[in-house]
């Protein structure tokens, strides 16, 4: 057998979008610069960007105009007719760039993509995929830095996938492709170069499951997207202090796989979370909420959330490296607790 | 000594914008149909009348534009005091705020401060259905930057709006539509400020807290009623202030009850009451003598027909006091 395949996270994106497009017809892709080169004559400027990451260049080439779609700097009328047509028939793929441009389509994506499943007694169904670029470590400052998935998952109807590997990135993809609610599928922008293994052919994660990245029976520490690595750094180095860590990732938000979460407390006693979102009515919290209520009798420390300060995303290098959760604050949280 | 009037919810609102209009000549009301009309729950009636266009106006229907024009006009150096006509409707403006408002001051370094106040009637219980009926407060409170708080009653409404007009900050001043006339209290005719960031222990008592906020207070005033015929002695916490609130207030009275239950009418799953139950477990783990519990709504759209199972009503509540304190 050759060697295990490897993909980037963003080379695993780019793969899921490329097969379900060639398995389902349905399947579009729109968004602003996703195929580059507007308004140019130049021999291959068309196709030149594929989006800020380059994620889907090369598509349009194969699929065409009608299928990859450039569109206005326009968020409100993209993600609405993205919507529209996900109510009508097609499965499109809207990529927002940052998802901190959110807040111009909350309204489509809040009262109207979200809703509209419910709203027709469950005769219309909703299959877009929002695809959004996540997370701070760029030096991009308060409005292209954020995550805000806790947003995301307060609202009803929406799914949320926050994937931190290739393997996961892909399967995610294709998952939320095949489903028929909408779904936010978020990329945190420093994890698209990280490489992994990936299978060529077509496979799903599902919606809803998380997975236990490191076991161990001392603390569960929840760890979100780019903070699972972080995590399990601060898992090997408190291994070697004799700290089983069990470290799980929930993959996706929206539905969260509670179980996983709460069989862990209850083996382990203890839990951490680990959430680069800001702090109030977050991922973190709301964790924290279900195990103090669900989990009460196994805990044996309190509950500690280690996140982003109550602030905007700072610009300046030195105060983002404090923003962003670190291996040695997670670290620093295990040892606390396991003194508790 | 000041005397007492009695009002509802809208004539102690409609008071404090007219006593504060009278104070800063710099406020002036914006919104949708606020000027003649005097809004559609008549908060601002009669104010254009007495200062006239230039300072009460109508806007278009433009949430965005109104949201962002009034940024623009804090920014000049007026006090900009938006009405959106629902809280459902304000996710147009969401950008404007979450975006702009919320990080002005950080972003330019301290020296700007939007001082602007926006008021939006939410919540259920009206049968307003699903456009009309909805509690965002969730989605502010998670923003730095911004201030969100909320009434529970006329007294609370005057003075709260006040020294949200008093603060340098954006504020999200969330008014519960269902409780705008239902609920009458004496109120003092002159101004007062009722400090942000403060709750208010309304009961006190040594079996469990409760915490609401808001038309939830209603529902939780109600519960402590009937919980005190079968025997139960209920702390009782009005938080007045969603972002920044008084954690202090809530932890000291857990420490005491070693009981915390929560009630809020928005979707459960990264709503405010996770926020309370997240912060007491860690600050009370010690004193902690059952599970932390929420009452809330279901994380599903707001409904038209099943809106009175939706809201947290008092059966729900008394439930779960009961076998929070049995636990």
């Amino acid at each position: 057998m050759s060697e295990e395949r490897t993909l980037t996270l963003g080379g695993a994106i780019h793969e899921a979008l490329h097969q379900e497009m060639e398995r389902d017809s349905t399947v579009i892709i729109m968004g602003e610069d996703i195929v580059g080169g507007a308004g140019s004559d130049e021999p291959g400027a068309e196709d030149s960007w594929g989006g800020p990451m380059g994620i889907t260049r090369g598509l349009v080439g194969k699929f065409g105009r009608e299928r990859v779609r450039d569109t206005p700097i326009s968020e409100a009328g993209f993600i609405g007719a993205a919507i529209g047509a996900a109510v009508t028939g097609l499965r499109p793929v809207a990529a927002l760039m940052f998802v901190d441009f959110f807040g111009i389509p909350m309204d489509q994506i809040y009262n109207q993509g979200a809703k509209l499943r419910y709203m027709f007694g469950g005769k219309a169904k909703v299959p877009v995929v929002i695809r959004a670029l996540i997370g701070a470590g760029v030096n991009a400052a308060a409005q292209h830095s954020q995550t805000l998935y806790s947003i995301f998952t307060h609202i009803p109807g929406l799914k949320v996938a926050v994937p931190s590997t290739p393997y996961d990135a892909k399967g995610l993809m294709c998952a939320a492709i095949r489903d028929d609610d909408p779904v936010f599928f978020l990329e945190h922008k420093t994890l698209l170069g990280q490489k992994g293994h990936v299978p060529e052919e077509p496979y799903i994660v599902p919606l809803g499951q998380a997975l236990v990245r490191r076991e161990g029976s001392d603390v569960t520490v929840v760890a979100i997207a780019k903070m699972v690595e972080v995590a399990l750094a601060a898992a090997e180095e408190l291994a070697a202090e004799g700290v089983n860590v069990e470290v799980v990732d929930p993959r996706t938000l929206s539905p969260l796989d509670t179980r996983t979460i709460l069989e862990s407390v209850e083996k382990t006693g203890r839990l951490i979370i680990v959430d680069e979102d800001t702090p109030r009515c977050s991922l973190a919290t709301d964790i924290a909420a279900l195990a103090a209520d669900e989990a009460f009798y196994s805990l044996e420390a309190p509950i500690k959330r280690v996140t982003a300060p109550h602030t905007p995303v700072p610009f300046s290098p030195t105060l983002e490296a404090a923003y962003i959760p670190s291996k040695a604050q997670v670290a620093a949280t295990i040892r606390e607790v396991m003194s508790a | 000594m000041t005397e007492l009037v009695e009002m509802n919810m809208i004539q102690a609102l409609n008071n404090a914008l007219d006593i504060h209009m009278h104070r800063e000549s710099n406020a002036i009301i914006m919104g949708e149909d606020i000027g003649g009309f005097g809004g559609v729950f008549r908060v601002t009636e009669g104010l254009q009348q007495k200062y006239g266009p230039d300072r009460v106006f109508d806007t278009p229907l433009a949430e965005t534009g109104i949201v962002g024009s009034a940024i623009g006009m804090a920014l000049a150096g007026l006090q900009p005091i938006v009405e959106i006509q629902f809280a459902d409707f304000v996710f147009p403006a969401f950008d404007q705020i979450v975006s702009e408002a919320a990080k002005y001051r950080y972003r330019s370094g301290g020296q700007y401060s939007i001082k602007m106040v926006i008021r939006m009637p939410y919540g259920g219980g009206i049968r307003g259905g699903h456009y009309h009926s909805q509690s965002p407060e969730a989605y502010f409170a998670h923003t730095p930057g911004l201030r969100v708080v909320i009434p529970s009653g006329p007294y609370q409404a005057k003075g709260l709006l006040l020294a949200a007009l008093n603060c340098p900050d954006p504020v999200i001043f969330l008014e519960p539509k269902k409780i705008y006339r239902s609920l009458k209290a004496h109120v003092p005719e002159a101004y007062y400020a009722i400090p942000l960031e403060k709750a208010t222990v309304v009961r006190e008592g040594r079996d469990t807290t409760l915490v609401a906020y808001g038309a939830m207070m209603e529902v939780a005033r109600e519960a402590v009623l009937l919980a005190e015929g079968e025997g139960y002695d209920i702390e009782l916490i009005d938080l007045l202030s969603i972002l920044p609130y008084d954690f202090k207030t809530v932890v000291t009275s857990v420490e005491k009850t070693g009981r915390l239950v929560v009630i809020q009418e928005a979707p459960r799953t990264c709503g405010f009451a996770a926020e309370l139950l997240a912060e007491v477990q860690e600050r009370a783990f010690t004193r902690l003598q059952a599970p932390l519990q929420r009452v809330t709504g279901f994380d599903t759209p707001f409904p038209y027909t099943l809106e009175d199972h939706y809201l947290p009503r008092v059966e729900r509540v008394l439930d779960v006091l009961t076998k929070t304190i049995e636990y």
